[in-house]
């Protein structure tokens, strides 16, 4: 199964190569979408998980992460029918849109399989470049600045990231290995002073790609740039497969005893995030931006977590899960806003209620699930964190976080209540008579689906859920 | 002898930082693949052939031909020629630069004794942390976005420096994916800066200032 995930898209691209023909393009991606979803669930099951493939491995850490990405790019690739059919530009143009979207999502894939820290990295390396084109996808000024910026400030990141690869090298004394398992086995003798060093470099150079504060700046240029699609697939599983590098990496530090280092860093880090998000969510112009804030926040709150250990890991990753379907939503929604509206200005929209029901239902909702609204599951996962920081008589920090979330939350809720409510205006009505016609039942569905998902499981966790969900506390 | 060769790289980082020519930014490019490639044949008897094509190849042909031959290809297209407008005059520049790498030749030597240590010389590991800083420093500082990217890749010219001065192979595939995304990193770079030439009619990093959140 691992197989068919990684060497399926290399097929379908070069069979996209071959053929040029849009409709061709747009069903590989779909077929590697279904083809995507049906392994995982086969993984999930254990089946074909004994690959002869070397170097890449399901295990109990990453299925989680693998099955998110797998829903997600389903989900992605649904709504994508409809987009595509919006699009004004020439076949060859949309041609390599999915051929991009492909690479894209293999390299994911491959970030997330790897059971090797120097395979991760390329493949790490390999997701900016094969999204640096869908960035700048749409070829205006802004867009080429987007770009420029992720690719130049996420390629130094990770540079910086292979410098802690080395310094683990040097850590590990005589041993040269970069295997997960091994590095894990063999970690409470490597050299303490090396270990932290390396973990700070690694901590800055996947953070960057995970969108931690203070090296965030790429982000919300990139969100708010890229087609909807693209920022729902960099908000919901691109920043994830970055997360599970660096908590593999945390587990070495965790086993050689150098944690509270580690736990430190991860702190700072993560309410820097936060900081960052209720400082700048008050001036934010355009709400693609906004959301990619919030995903910054999430990024956060999900370093926070792992940084607090114990019962929280259990809310890390509910969490992971909520925020990566809700936040999908809330950018494929986006994407109707902006067809709607054709503009990302928040002052140029208003009463989305009135301009489609539908979208204006999926943006509230989107932003209940996302702002931790009960029954949404970011409620459960956000409540055990509290409740963690209380029980361990972290008073303070507890005070700080719920101070900061609630001021992002009015900041975020003031901006969608404008959007949704009041009265549309003379001038803005025959546009949006005009662009209603081209959102189709695929720009909907597959918002619906995932915040129903996000919803129910706040009210009930599946049991195979429940035990997928453990099995992984135990890589963190 | 190998020694030598590592000072001379630590010497070109100060020419990139008193230079203002384009051009002869890339030539040093050159002679650093070279440089590079000095430095790993004094450790080629203690290799594996496989290695020792790989290394061949990274310094020789990409780093000291592929990589300047495509920016040359770049300077030529957009008619750049020199950066001029640094933040810092380039007197300071110098200066600034000489200072971080005597701390790189410096600083080591007090953790000679520690555990760690073993493994490495302190001069590999000096300068090289000494070229990554340099280059970080001058990515700030200049700009032009053309000196952005030879930046970045004499700080990649350091880390691999960095990765020489650990007495220990990595999985010959690990080093063909990390080179093979470096190159197609710079050519993305490189393609992005004909863009953006195209889109605002010279290279200043000061056009890329619009996308922010407060006006």
């Amino acid at each position: 199964m691992i197989n068919t995930i990684l060497i399926f898209p290399i097929i379908a691209c070069i069979l996209m190569a071959l053929v040029k023909k849009k409709a061709f393009d747009c069903a590989m991606v779909n077929v590697y979408a279904i083809l995507h979803f049906v392994s995982s669930i086969l993984l999930m099951f254990g089946i074909g998980k004994d690959g002869t493939m070397p170097y890449f491995s399901v295990d109990n850490t990453n299925l989680i992460f693998l099955l998110i990405l797998s829903l997600v790019f389903l989900m992605v690739a649904f709504y994508n029918n409809g987009y595509v059919k919006t699009f004004e530009y020439p076949d060859t143009k949309i041609g390599y849109y999915s051929f991009m979207i492909m690479v894209f999502v293999l390299s994911m894939t491959g970030t997330i399989l790897s059971s090797n820290l120097g395979i991760a990295w390329i493949f790490v390396e390999a997701t900016t470049l094969s999204s640096a084109y869908l960035i700048y996808f749409n070829k205006t000024k802004h867009s080429i600045e987007a770009a420029w910026k992720y690719v130049f400030i996420c390629s130094i990141g990770i540079a910086l990231a292979f410098v802690g690869i080395i310094f683990l090298n040097i850590a590990q004394g005589e041993l040269n290995t970069l295997d997960f398992a091994q590095l894990y086995k063999n970690a409470s003798a490597f050299n303490p002073f090396w270990l932290k060093m390396s973990f700070v470099f690694m901590l800055f150079g996947f953070g960057t790609k995970m969108g931690l504060a203070p090296m965030h700046f790429w982000l919300p240029d990139a969100h708010s740039q890229a087609p909807s699609p693209i920022s729902a697939l960099l908000s919901a599983t691109l920043l994830n497969s970055a997360f599970l590098v660096i908590v593999r990496v945390f587990k070495i530090l965790d086993i050689a005893q150098c944690d509270v280092w580690a736990r430190a860093m991860l702190l700072i880090c993560g309410f820097i995030s936060l900081f960052v998000t209720a400082v700048f969510v008050y001036h934010i112009k355009n709400y693609k931006r906004m959301l990619a804030y919030s995903s910054i926040e999430n990024m956060g709150i999900l370093a926070i977590g792992t940084a607090l250990g114990g019962a929280a890991l259990y809310a890390v990753i509910l969490h992971l899960i909520g925020h990566s379907l809700a936040k999908a939503s809330f950018f494929l929604t986006s994407g109707n806003v902006l067809e709607l509206y054709e503009t990302k200005r928040i002052k140029s929209v208003h009463a989305l209620m009135e301009a489609d029901k539908k979208t204006g239902w999926l943006w509230v909702f989107s932003f209940l699930a996302i702002c931790a609204f009960p029954t949404s599951v970011l409620f459960i996962s956000e409540f055990l964190m509290i409740k963690t920081m209380l029980v361990e008589g972290h008073y303070v920090l507890c005070a700080l976080f719920v101070l900061l979330l609630t001021i992002i939350l009015w900041g975020i809720g003031k901006v969608i209540i404008n959007m949704t409510f009041s009265k549309l205006s003379e001038d803005k009505a025959p546009i949006i008579e005009k662009n209603r016609n081209k959102l189709c039942f695929s720009m909907f569905a597959p918002q619906f689906i995932m915040l129903l998902i996000v919803f129910i499981l706040g009210v009930y966790i599946p049991p195979f859920l429940n035990d997928i969900i453990n099995c992984a506390m135990a890589g963190f | 002898m190998e020694n030598g060769f590592i000072i001379l790289l630590g010497l070109t980082m100060l020419y990139l930082a008193a230079t203002s020519r384009i051009v002869s930014h890339i030539r040093l490019l050159i002679i650093q693949g070279v440089l590079l490639f000095l430095v790993c044949a004094c450790h080629f008897q203690h290799q594996s052939a496989l290695n020792i094509a790989f290394l061949t190849v990274e310094t020789l042909v990409v780093k000291a031909f592929l990589i300047p031959w495509f920016l040359f290809k770049v300077v030529r297209k957009n008619a750049i020629s020199r950066d001029i407008g640094a933040n810092i005059p380039h007197f300071y520049c110098l200066v600034i630069a000489s200072i971080i790498l005597l701390l790189g030749f410096i600083a080591p030597n007090y953790f000679v004794g520690s555990e760690g240590m073993k493994m490495i010389s302190p001069l590999y590991f000096g300068i090289s942390l000494a070229i990554i800083i340099i280059s970080l420093w001058l990515i700030t500082i200049k700009h032009k976005i053309i000196s952005n990217v030879i930046e970045f890749i004499t700080m990649e010219n350091g880390i691999f420096l960095l990765s020489l001065s650990v007495a220990k192979e990595m999985p010959v595939l690990v080093n063909m994916g990390v080179l093979l995304d470096v190159f197609i990193a710079i050519y993305i770079l490189g393609l992005f800066v004909n863009e953006i030439n195209r889109e605002f009619k010279d290279l200043e990093v000061s056009n890329l200032s619009d996308l922010r959140d407060y006006e």
